[in-house]
């Protein structure tokens, strides 16, 4: 009992930290380990069937920027050689951001996604992850290994999960505009003691093997059952395409 | 990676208070639910769609900016308008899922107008306009813009085929790319015809009501009215599409034009709410007991035998109430929607000869309302009134703040309208 009244103290102490934090409008946020909101059961009970791989289309909305990224073990990538060639599941996140609805949620989503392609014969070795970082001041190769932890694999893996940043703001900046990505500071970081706060709206892209994005989720429908039968999905196009002939 | 209960507990917890935590949302309550960056607070600007009117100005359409933040040297104001360079029909707008731009609709000339309201929210600024939706399409008269995470469903009123109210939905991405366009059904009891759609994300539920076509929008409403041939051809239908397949699986007969519909905004709540022009009844679209997807006349509009007009509804951010405006006798009522099944109107004020949209605050403290329906639909002579008014509203009576008169200032017809605000921060 006195065990889960220690639990219970420590929720309650964790969820006046998340209130003030956010009340805290311009000052620093928490960092959030990103493991503890990684545990699937983060991932919020979808309310709906998603329609059966296959049976429905998915758009061609726009094709993939490139330019130079910085993978976490500080190899130099195109960003291109990384969003094409497998389905790859993309989303720009920051290590240090605590909205729920925003990187953490799409840390647990990939996160049941990589295990739920690990265990799928037919999706294992054809699907990518990769995250890249919205601050490439504060999240560095090393931050961002941190960040992915045991997760972090640059290809040997069943799953490769990418965790990217950049050289410099001027780097990001055209990616962003590509993705069509938003973010904006709502507070400075002051020079050398804490990051800025960032506002960004979460998108999740499913790209496909020609580099070009087929879906955005917006987190009322980020769930990776949703993902899984959309990658199903492009994998079932990409096989008919090659049964006819197709590029 | 292994977690005791306690950690489970704690990350669930976690989870549940920042979900708690308001999401960003608009000030006004009707909207795509894929907005960001929007506010909960005190809004900064109201733009207003404005229909041109030959003679009157430079005579084009254009995006009217108010100054609307209370305490500031220009409430009430007119400080910026953004010219189309076109007359060609000023109807609805919507903003794009970052609320960077404004997509504005002609319906009309079939163009779609995109305004930036990120770089300075004061000062929009046309930056493109799209006029590959006929070609592209065959669709006419883009009515609906209905933010999709990085897209834009554009619903539709007409053809260009044959200017019938047989039409459908356009996709385009936001940097205005079109992707491919969805027909209305004209099976299984659906009559093709469309006007306004909305979602709910939760339900993977996209619903589409009907309106009538461009040879009937654009005809003088007293001569259409007289028209028996032609005031058959409105739509009498409502679709339910599985959003994520864009398949449409459900057709409901609802008699008499089904223009705006509003989903309860409450998490878990399965309803949408629509209102009849021609027969002036509320229709619920709601889950059975069963699970599936039922729609009913739940109340009158004013007298139904008066054909009122109800046009457009502004729903509570607590879903709870709603605000309909009717056009024929110029009157704003408030619903109690308590029990979306009974709705009860409790209170009503007539509000301008003429009134067409209606628009609140998320806080519900502030309610909008503007004049012009259709240039050709407007009232003639001095019931011809073009205005926005704004309303503070005490949950007992409308109180009138200020009226900015959009003839005398040769404006044109003041049409439909979004609340901005100065954005969330500094680029990057």
């Amino acid at each position: 009992m006195n065990r889960r009244l220690c639990m219970v103290a420590l929720a309650v102490l964790c969820m006046a930290a998340v209130a003030v934090a956010w009340a805290w409008h311009g000052q620093r946020r928490p960092v959030v380990h990103p493991p503890l909101l990684a545990y699937p059961g983060a991932v919020p009970a979808l309310g709906f069937v998603p329609p059966a791989p296959g049976t429905y289309q998915l758009e061609r909305i726009l094709r993939v920027p490139d330019g130079a990224v910085l993978d976490s073990d500080g190899t130099v990538h195109g960003l291109r050689a990384l969003t094409t060639g497998k389905v790859t599941v993309f989303s720009f996140v920051y290590t240090y951001c605590a909205d729920a609805q925003g990187c953490p949620l799409a840390y647990a989503t990939l996160h049941a996604l990589k295990g739920m392609v690990a265990h799928d014969a037919a999706l294992r070795g054809r699907v990518r992850l990769v995250s890249m970082s919205f601050d490439p001041v504060a999240d560095t190769p090393a931050a961002m290994r941190s960040y992915g932890g045991a997760d972090a694999d640059t290809g040997a893996g069943l799953v490769p999960w990418h965790f990217l940043t950049t050289a410099s703001t001027a780097q990001l900046a055209p990616l962003l505009a590509g993705f069509g990505q938003d973010v904006s500071v709502v507070a400075p970081g002051a020079a050398g003691a804490r990051p800025p706060v960032l506002a960004h709206l979460l998108k999740v892209y499913l790209i496909d093997q020609a580099g070009i994005v087929r879906e955005m989720y917006a987190p009322a429908y980020l769930h990776p059952a949703v993902l899984r039968n959309d990658i199903a999905t492009l994998l079932m196009e990409a096989k008919a395409a090659a049964s006819a002939g197709r590029p | 990676m292994q977690l005791t209960e306690g950690w489970k507990l704690i990350s669930l917890l976690l989870l549940s208070t920042s979900l708690l935590t308001p999401a960003g949302r608009a000030d006004e309550t009707c909207n795509s639910p894929y907005l960001s960056s929007l506010i909960r607070g005190q809004e900064d600007y109201l733009y207003v769609w404005t229909l041109g009117v030959k003679g009157m100005g430079d005579g084009f359409d254009k995006l009217v900016t108010l100054d609307v933040k209370p305490g500031s040297r220009t409430f009430g104001k007119v400080i910026a308008q953004a010219s189309a360079r076109e007359r060609g029909e000023a109807h609805h707008v919507g903003f794009t899922d970052d609320c960077r731009f404004l997509w504005a609709g002609a319906l009309d000339s079939n163009k779609i107008h995109i305004f930036d309201v990120g770089a300075n929210p004061g000062q929009p600024r046309l930056v493109r306009t799209i006029t590959d939706l006929g070609a592209r399409s065959g669709l006419f008269g883009p009515h609906t813009f209905y933010a999709l995470p990085g897209r834009m469903l554009v619903g539709t009123l007409s053809n260009v085929k044959d200017g019938s109210g047989v039409t459908g939905m356009a996709l385009y991405n936001n940097q205005g790319e079109y992707l491919r366009k969805y027909d209305l059904p004209v099976d299984r009891g659906g009559d093709g015809y469309g006007y306004d759609l909305a979602i709910n994300p939760a339900r993977n539920a996209m619903l589409t009501s009907s309106f009538t076509g461009r040879k009937n929008y654009m005809a003088n409403l007293g001569a259409l009215i007289k028209d028996p041939a032609a005031m058959k051809n409105f739509g009498n239908t409502m679709v339910m599409w599985n959003l994520k397949a864009m398949r449409p699986e459900q057709v409901f007969h609802v008699p008499g034009a089904p223009l705006e519909i509003r989903w309860s905004l409450r998490p878990g709540d399965d309803w949408a709410i629509t209102s009849t022009a021609l027969t002036s009844q509320l229709w619920l679209v709601k889950k059975d007991a069963k699970g599936g997807w039922q729609a009913k006349a739940v109340a009158d509009i004013g007298d139904p035998a008066k054909t009122p007009l109800p046009v457009d509804m502004s729903i509570t951010a607590d879903s709870k109430g709603l605000w309909v405006n009717t056009f024929m006798d110029g009157t704003t009522r408030y619903f109690d929607i308590s029990n979306p099944e009974a709705p009860r109107q409790t209170y009503a004020k007539k509000t301008g000869s003429q009134v067409n949209m209606v628009s609140q605050s998320w806080d519900g403290k502030r309610v909008y309302v503007s004049s012009s329906l259709l240039a050709n639909w407007d009232k003639a002579g001095k019931d011809d009134e073009q205005f926005v008014k704004l309303y503070a509203w005490d949950g007992k009576q409308l109180t009138e703040q200020f009226k900015v008169d959009f003839y005398k200032l040769k404006l044109g017809r003041a049409h439909h309208m979004k609340l901005g605000s100065k954005g969330p921060g500094a680029p990057l």
